[in-house]
């Protein structure tokens, strides 16, 4: 308890002096890295639409991208998506997604709520988790009432589903945390399914976007500020200001102001190293790959190229276990952190 | 049931505070990698929440409660099955006191019939011999009898014989009466004499 309480400090400290820089660069005009003096005008010219005429239809066309750099359009979102196409040699065929108005504005920002890449995979992931543990669960009440157990693929989902549930979730929720087992639950199939998603053909890894992480973080954070007022009622305050009564009043002062900042500083580290962990490893895994991909088409040789082949085939199969972990780890901090708040008595 | 009411509550929370902390994240189109857009997060948090109240209560309900189902049905059958046991053990030992008595039973039975056989036997034995002690000793004094009878039959005939014998011999000479006195006398000596030597 302890231990993690001082981990979860030094996490704040860290979390602020990461979130110095980042605040500033917020402040101006975020600046677009330079591949060439091409790219950039389109670029600049497709900012400047969507900063004018936001309402105009966009002139960025699909399958025009900027041959130097593979592996950016790849690891980010986009309003194209690829799909399997019977054309040589490419065997695929850009789509481009439909854009909506923008809903709003805020700040003289357009708001805008079109799908993307990413919001397609993470539908398709949703429909998956749907899919695959909706059929077990039909299959598994089936079965209870004919053998009186699960058969078969639903065995396997319903050991993922109890593992997760008893092992991870009510096993680190504390007393009566069985509740909280549902979200714990679906943050680690949507986050499983997501991440799976990135590594196949054609897919894209929305769990190695910020704003889908982030997303989960915030959620996950609420989930806890929520659980840690439902648990303690008023007691919930003195998870944020720290007022210790063992010490003299002198000190408690002064402890309490100093504290008080780490402590909420600690507050908001966790859910931000939640979606950093997330977002950093799934995207440093297919950076990874298609940095290993790239070497060949660097080198034009075959002789070269079955070296980082084999390499990115070792990476992709780390990368199977790592979308298996994050979930986890997700997943298992989120009750990890729920439950103690839940338990955290001063 | 309650604890997805209690979510749903979790929930409008959440949206509340993603309104809150998503404004500086307004400005999207951007492909930098560290800025998040709007849209995606509104889109991740639509498509988490819709997929939580699916999942928690088409999949982790169901599987939850089967699997709950389960593990009670196990422990009902567990618990009938050491009952059963116990039971089972109760009526064995019930059945082998029962045996026990029964062959104890069996045992004294055949040990009195035994017993009874024996005295049956003895008795009959010392009646045969009784019997045939009587037998015997009727046996023996009839034969006492007839001796005694043929005896003094044979005495009588001898002394007939010795007076015909004698009064051939002395004819006249001696009177019937005293003589078969004399005659008797000698032979009553010599019947003494002979049971004297006997």
């Amino acid at each position: 308890m302890t231990n993690l309480r001082t981990t979860s400090r030094l996490l704040a400290l860290t979390a602020m002096l990461l979130a110095l820089p980042a605040a500033s660069r917020a402040q101006e005009p975020a600046p677009q890295p330079v591949h060439s003096a091409e790219t950039t005008a389109t670029r600049v010219a497709g900012q400047e639409q969507a900063l004018g005429t936001a309402e105009a239809e966009p002139a960025e066309a699909c399958a025009k991208h900027d041959p130097a750099d593979i592996i950016t359009p790849h690891i980010t979102d986009s309003h194209c998506m690829e799909i399997p196409w019977l054309t040589w040699p490419t065997m695929s065929h850009e789509i481009e997604l439909p854009r909506w108005k923008p809903i709003g504005h805020f700040r003289g920002q357009p708001i805008d709520i079109s799908p993307t890449k990413h919001v397609v995979m993470m539908l398709f992931a949703g429909f998956l988790a749907c899919l695959v543990l909706i059929s077990a669960a039909r299959s598994s009440r089936r079965t209870h009432a004919t053998v009186g157990r699960s058969t078969g693929f639903a065995t396997g989902i319903e050991s993922m589903v109890l593992f997760i549930r008893n092992e991870v979730a009510v096993k680190n929720l504390g007393h009566h945390g069985e509740g909280y087992a549902p979200f714990i639950l679906t943050l680690f199939f949507f986050i499983l399914f997501a991440n799976l998603l990135g590594l196949i053909p054609y897919g894209s890894t929305a769990t190695g976007n910020i704003a889908v992480t982030g997303t989960l973080a915030i959620a996950t954070m609420i989930v806890i500020e929520v659980a840690g007022m439902r648990a303690n009622g008023v007691g919930y305050l003195s998870t944020i200001f720290y007022w210790n009564k063992d010490l003299g009043i002198v000190m408690r002062v002064v402890m309490f102001l100093v504290m008080s900042p780490v402590e909420l500083a600690g507050k908001l580290s966790k859910p931000f190293a939640l979606a950093i962990r997330l977002f950093a490893n799934m995207t440093a895994g297919h950076i990874v790959v298609l940095a290993f991909i790239g070497l060949i088409f660097t080198f034009k040789s075959y002789a070269i190229g079955i070296a980082p082949m084999g390499m990115a085939v070792a990476i992709m199969m780390l990368e199977i276990f790592v979308a298996f972990l994050q979930a986890y780890i997700f997943a298992l901090l989120a009750a990890v952190f729920i439950g103690q708040i839940r338990e955290s008595h001063h | 049931m309650r604890s997805s009411l209690r979510f749903a509550r979790s929930a409008s929370f959440l949206a509340l505070g993603l309104l809150v902390a998503t404004p500086a994240a307004a400005h999207a189109e951007s492909a930098d990698l560290l800025s998040p857009s709007f849209g995606l997060m509104f889109w991740t948090l639509g498509i988490f929440l819709v997929l939580f109240f699916i999942l928690s209560k088409f999949a982790f309900g169901p599987i939850t409660a089967a699997v709950e189902a389960r593990e009670k049905a196990l422990e009902e059958a567990i618990e009938n099955a050491k009952r059963d046991r116990d039971e089972a053990a109760r009526i064995l030992a019930e059945h082998k006191a029962a045996l026990d008595a029964s062959r104890d039973e069996a045992q004294k039975v055949i040990a009195d019939a035994r017993l009874a056989g024996e005295r049956v036997k003895n008795e009959m034995i010392e009646a045969t011999r009784k019997e045939q002690q009587d037998m015997t000793d009727r046996a023996r004094r009839e034969i006492e009898n007839e001796k005694v009878r043929a005896i003094a039959d044979l005495r009588r005939e001898a002394v007939d014989l010795a007076i015909a014998g004698a009064g051939k011999v002395i004819e006249k000479n001696l009177d019937t009466d005293a003589n078969k006195k004399l005659v008797e006398s000698f032979l009553a000596s010599i019947g003494t004499g002979k049971a004297g030597t006997h």
